[in-house]
Order: structure tokens, then C-alpha cells, then sequence
């Protein structure tokens, strides 16, 4: 599953520059949480258009992931791009001092979609175009939150495992202690994607790799030697969580239906 | 000979800007004393159509953009992409390549194989061609394939039968694949590669290919666009994924050189092949 790291940021960086410049923009705007994804879309963003083009926005919710802040900040510095810290806090609380929720599932889509609200804001304002960090581990299992930060103008990340931006991060000369930093959705204090998807990213994406990539049944990648109650789990994951990956359906009346068989391409005139 | 490759991206659904960069690149050619200038499939038009189909057709027999890129084709040889609608059937469209030659059309490519599975849809927007048939262009036997085409060996045979010295492949191959460490490109490139080094070997003939590059809808096209001499030796390469213009010098003496000292178009015989193959559709339909 090892990638070519020259190439794959030669494509990145082409698909940043030339995506957003056909839409009309110069510039990027990237929301940064001190982890993994959002770092490597920096680094290959800076690559793709300069530091000068690139505006990172840090938006904290209380103190859940301090750690990460300040090494959201770092990045910024070491990159030379500006940023803004925007704490959240505020917002989402007036909301659920209204409507209390103690699921850390719905506090954290209200926050995903606060940050999401303000993202798009600051598109406006700095016509900048939204690059998109989710990964495609995370995309294939749903483990992210729609409309939320599955939000996004385009998405240079979304065709690499969680593995592969890990190697592309070693590549590109992300500093060690982000490499070694576990995975969070910072949902609360402490929290880490692996402790809550219930397993591995290794092993997540070998499944996967398996499923998707090699297009193996769960039957079929079973027999490889692969965990069958694991197996199983990630194809049901993979299968519930369409509705994520989809515009919503477009109920069908007419000759000629939007979504349906009105088909233009994305990149129409440009 | 001198041979132009216009390895480029196109603006999806805009003929008019495409046909200004066409005009543009086809003088530029025509200034460096190029006798061919070859640009990618779909080249008017861009790849990704979907229901832009028929609202970029060109009706070869009256279009204005064909007028002028025939203009344009009076001093140097010109190959272009593009959907073209005919006047005996309106309402149907083709994914075709164009050789212009002396001001005139002198060959249409209507594509056959149209890729309709994974991240390809062309035969849900266009109609399939229904011949491979080499022609003349000045003292020379040029093929015509598009993209596709080119990886069914039974198309560069038919040119081979036909007698081509000169097989051209323009191409909208998007890049696929990264899992080489070792490649300057995408895994999917080297399907292009392995074929053209081997048709141009055993039909002793060139083999140009000319690959677009640029993105749409986020899919990105994988450029490396190359020439095979008649003996399978590499003569040129395009960079991957990069815009490129590139002139080579190409000795028509070799297809001569090669077909005499390796006689596989001699010995080619094309009506066991037509037999054979007849008495396998006869078989089929009796079955």
C-alpha cells in the first residue's frame, strides 16, 4: 500500500492550484486541528500555491485539544502562512444551553458544523476555496460528520488511506512529534479515532484495501487471512455510511431531473 | 519528416477558446517547419462531456471551426479531436479524430471501443465508429486511433493489414494508480507504453501517441505522450502530467528498413485472418 510520495504530491499540488484557480480563486483557506490530515493539506497546499495563498483557521472548542492548538499554531509559523484562532466555545454553548445533549455524538457534529459555518464565512469574505482534509479511510467507514467537516470545496485527500498520509507526511518533512500524535476527532478530552472506531488504522486500511482497492468480497478477503468479525464490521460500515458520500436523492417527476439525468460535468466551461 | 506533439489540457465544453489555442499551436508548428502537428482526443472539446455532447458537435461538411482549422491545415498536416455530428445522420455523435491535409479532411477516425465501466461513461453519450481503415496523406500510410482503440491489438492490426507506416494515437488516458515507487508516473501509463512498443515493433511501424494532460472534475490526465520507431525503440517522451510542445525529426526510410529486414507485413496474411475470424462469427451464431 506504500505510495509514490513524488508523484502523489505532484498530482496534489496540480489538482490544488488547478481546481481552485478554475473556480475562481486564488486562494485557500484550510481549517487545521493540529492533526495529521489537515497538516499534510498544508504542507501540500503551500507547495501548490505559496505560503502567501494559504490562510489557516484554528478553532478550538474549550480546552478538549490544547495539544493540538498549539501545534496547529506551530505549523502555521513554520509554513509562513497567516491563520486566525476562533474559539467556538461561545456558539456552540448557547446552543445547548437551550437543547442540553450529553451524546458526545451530537456535541461533536454541532461542533463540526460550527467550524464547517465558519469556514465557509471566511471563504466568502477572503475569496478563498475550502480544501477538504478528510481522508479515505475515514471516508469509506462514514467516520465523519455530514455537512460538518465532510464539508468542503475540494478534497486533495480523500483518495489516500490514513497510512498513506502518514507516509506522504514523512515525505513532505512534517515534524516527528505530529507523526507520533494519535489520531482525534478531539469529540472530548483525550478521545482517539482508533479507541472509538475499535481498531487499528493499519489494520483499518488493509481491510479496506482489500474491499475497495483489489475489490474483494468480504468472503474473498476473509480467505486472505484478514480477521472475519473485523472484516464483516468495516463492509457494514462502509455500506451505511453511503448516504455520506452521495448528494441527497432528488425525487424523480420529470423527463429530465437534476441528480438524476441532467448530467453535466463539475468542471463545466472551465 | 517533422512531427509536432501538442501534449495539452482543454477548457471542458468551450470550443472557441480551444480552437484559438488549436489555431495558435498549429502556426507556431507550422513556423518551426513541422510537417504534422497532432493534439489529444477530444481536443476541441475537452474529455469529460456528459449532456455537453451535442452542444459542442461539429458537422465537419459546414462547421465554422472546421473552416478554419482547414485554412490553418494548408501548409502543414493537422490532427484534431473532436465530436463530430454528419449531416446523413443528425442527432448521433461520434468521438472522432480528424487528419487534415492540404485545406481538405482526409480521414475521419470515428472511435470504436468506447470505455463504458468504472470512472468512464462514452457509451452513454456517443455512438461507436465501425471501421479502422488506413489512408494516404501525402507518400505516406497513416492509421488513426483513438485512446481506447489502441489497447485492442485487433485495431493497430487492421492498420497493419492496411498498410501503415504511421500509426497515431491521440488519447485522453487519465492517470491511475501510485502505488510504483519507482515510476516518474502514474501505473495506468505503462498499459500505453507496453503496447506501443510492441505494435511498432511488429507492424515495423511509428507509433505516436499523443496524451492530453490537466484535470476534470478532479480526475487528472497522465500527459506522457511518446513516438516508437519501427523498430520498437523509444524516439521521444513527453514529461508526465506536464503541458508540453515537442518537435521530432522522424526517418520514414526506417519503416522501409524494418519491413525488409523483419517481413511480418510480407507475411501477414490477412485473409486466413478474415477467415478465421468469419468462421468464429458464423460458429457464434450458430451456437
Amino acid at each position: 500500500m506504500k505510495i509514490n510520495c513524488q508523484l502523489v504530491t505532484r498530482a496534489l499540488t496540480n489538482f490544488i492550484k488547478e481546481e481552485s484557480y478554475k473556480a475562481g480563486f486564488e486562494r485557500n483557506i484550510i481549517g487545521l486541528s493540529g492533526g495529521l490530515d489537515s497538516t499534510v493539506c498544508a504542507y501540500l497546499a503551500v507547495r501548490a500555491v505559496g505560503p502567501q495563498n494559504i490562510f489557516g483557521l484554528i478553532m478550538p472548542f474549550k480546552d478538549y485539544d490544547q495539544e493540538g492548538v498549539q501545534l496547529a499554531e506551530e505549523i502555521c509559523c513554520l509554513l509562513g502562512i497567516n491563520f486566525e484562532k476562533i474559539d467556538i466555545s461561545p456558539q456552540v454553548e448557547a446552543y445547548f444551553s437551550g437543547h442540553p445533549a450529553e451524546q458526545p455524538v451530537l456535541r461533536g457534529n454541532k461542533m463540526a458544523r460550527e467550524r464547517m459555518s465558519i469556514l465557509y464565512d471566511y471563504s466568502a469574505r477572503l475569496k478563498a476555496m475550502i480544501l477538504g482534509t478528510s481522508n479515505k479511510s475515514e471516508l469509506l467507514i462514514g467516520y465523519g460528520t455530514i455537512h460538518g467537516d465532510l464539508a468542503c470545496g475540494i478534497n486533495p485527500m480523500g483518495d489516500l488511506y490514513k497510512t498513506q498520509v502518514r507516509q506522504l507526511a514523512r515525505y513532505l518533512g512534517v515534524p516527528e512529534k505530529l507523526l507520533s500524535r494519535k489520531p482525534t476527532a478531539g469529540l472530548w478530552p483525550g478521545q482517539t479515532d482508533e479507541d472509538e472506531i475499535g481498531f487499528s488504522y493499519e489494520e483499518l486500511d488493509k481491510i479496506l484495501f482489500k474491499l475497495v482497492d483489489e475489490r474483494l468480497t468480504p468472503d474473498e478477503a476473509i480467505k486472505t487471512g484478514l480477521e472475519e468479525k473485523k472484516v464483516r464490521q468495516v463492509a457494514e460500515l462502509i455500506r451505511k455510511s453511503e448516504y455520506k458520500r452521495k448528494m441527497p436523492p432528488i425525487a424523480k417527476l420529470s423527463e429530465r431531473t437534476v441528480g438524476h439525468d441532467f448530467l453535466y460535468p463539475y468542471d463545466w466551461g472551465k | 519528416m517533422k512531427v509536432a506533439i501538442a501534449q495539452i489540457s482543454s477548457i471542458l465544453g468551450r470550443v472557441d477558446k480551444n480552437l484559438d489555442r488549436h489555431l495558435e499551436l498549429i502556426e507556431k508548428a507550422a513556423r518551426e517547419k513541422a510537417d504534422l502537428v497532432i493534439f489529444p482526443e477530444l481536443s476541441l472539446t475537452g474529455y469529460s462531456l456528459q449532456d455537453l455532447v451535442p452542444e459542442v458537435a461539429i458537422r465537419p461538411d459546414c462547421s465554422e471551426v472546421m473552416s478554419r482549422l482547414l485554412v490553418a491545415s494548408r501548409n502543414i498536416d493537422v490532427v484534431v479531436g473532436l465530436v463530430e455530428e454528419r449531416k446523413e445522420n443528425p442527432g448521433i455523435f461520434y468521438n472522432s479524430a480528424a487528419y487534415l491535409s492540404r485545406g481538405e479532411i482526409a480521414h475521419l477516425h470515428r472511435k470504436v471501443f468506447l470505455p463504458t465501466s468504472g470512472l468512464f461513461e462514452e457509451g452513454r453519450f456517443f455512438a461507436s465508429g465501425r471501421e479502422f481503415r488506413a489512408f494516404p496523406a501525402g507518400s505516406n500510410r497513416v492509421g488513426l486511433l483513438i485512446c481506447r482503440d489502441f489497447l485492442h491489438y485487433s485495431s493497430s492490426y487492421c492498420l497493419l493489414a492496411g498498410g501503415a507506416g504511421l500509426i497515431i494515437v491521440i488519447s485522453a488516458a487519465p492517470g491511475r494508480g501510485v502505488l510504483n515507487e519507482e515510476s516518474q508516473g502514474f501505473e495506468s501509463s505503462r498499459n500505453w507504453e507496453l503496447m506501443g512498443q510492441a505494435i511498432s515493433y511488429f507492424s515495423s511501424a511509428f507509433v505516436i501517441y499523443c496524451n492530453r494532460v490537466g484535470l476534470e472534475n478532479g480526475v487528472t490526465f497522465a500527459g506522457g505522450s511518446f513516438i516508437y520507431n519501427p523498430d520498437g525503440q523509444l524516439l521521444f517522451k513527453a514529461p508526465y502530467l506536464e503541458d508540453d510542445f515537442s518537435l521530432r525529426e522522424i526517418d520514414l526510410d526506417l519503416i522501409r528498413k524494418a519491413r525488409k529486414n523483419r517481413p511480418y507485413k510480407r507475411d501477414d496474411r490477412p485473409e486466413v485472418i478474415c477467415y478465421s475470424l468469419g468462421r468464429l462469427l458464423r460458429k457464434q451464431d450458430e451456437d
